[in-house]
């Protein structure tokens, strides 16, 4: 999963963001760079949030930005982006998040594929620990190995 | 066997967890279910032809009002918060 991200450059690392709308259009911008995501697909995920609330983090420090299939998006991929410091979705700092994966999905089988891998991924506390400890694309990869 | 849906905003990310983790806590309990996923509206629309709902914590607001047994969870990835829910609501 590490390796695809580097390989198709979809990542970013960043200090942090005051505004969790700016982190979410962040997190998109590899996706929208190569054409994967038009560019009203972050506001997609961000009109969602507003008006549903911030279900997208689904774990402490976890969020993973997605809106309705086929609405902006070209292909099914994801893009992570990790932050310094948390980005605060909620007074309450209980939907704080610093690992961001954006999912777009064209693709049933293979998003499937994407989202069991991921939430294995991430269901391992001590690759969540390394992935929260990770400042470059070579500390990605060594988290594969 | 009991009738479960999984519910996020779109449908297509968090509800799908929700349900891969779900089929594996039920299973691991003994518990034949049989767990769909869905957005929020369309969840609602049909969460009263089910038993229970699956949904991220800050979504249970909008299941207020439907029969179904509505379930919160704050870690969509922890299965032992669904194994601590599930016994909590005595589902079977």
């Amino acid at each position: 999963m590490f390796k695809e991200f580097v390989e198709d450059k979809h990542y970013s690392f960043h200090e942090g963001f005051d505004d969790w709308r700016d982190a979410i259009r962040a997190a998109c911008a590899p996706l929208l760079a190569d054409g994967t995501i038009d560019k009203e697909y972050p506001e997609f995920i961000i009109e969602k949030v507003e008006e549903l609330g911030p279900y997208i983090v689904i774990a402490p420090d976890i969020c993973i930005p997605h809106a309705e299939r086929g609405r902006g998006v070209h292909g099914t991929s994801m893009c992570f982006m990790k932050t310094e410091k948390p980005v605060r979705f909620a007074k309450d700092g209980e939907h704080d998040a610093r690992i961001f994966v954006v999912l777009a999905a064209t693709d049933d089988d293979a998003h499937i594929k994407n989202l069991m891998a991921l939430s294995e991924t991430l269901s391992d506390e001590e690759i969540v620990k390394k992935i929260l400890a990770a400042k470059t694309p070579e500390d990605l990869l060594a988290i594969e190995a | 066997m009991l009738k479960v849906i999984a519910a996020c905003g779109s449908g297509m990310g968090s509800s799908q967890i929700i349900k891969m983790k779900l089929s594996k806590v039920f299973k691991k309990l003994g518990i034949d279910a049989d767990v769909y996923h869905t957005n929020v509206g369309d969840a609602k629309s049909q969460a009263n032809n089910y038993d229970v709902v699956f949904c991220s914590a800050s979504l249970e607001g909008q299941f207020a009002g439907t029969k179904a047994k509505v379930i919160g969870l704050k870690n969509l990835l922890s299965e032992q918060e669904m194994t601590e829910k599930i016994e909590a609501a005595d589902l079977k």
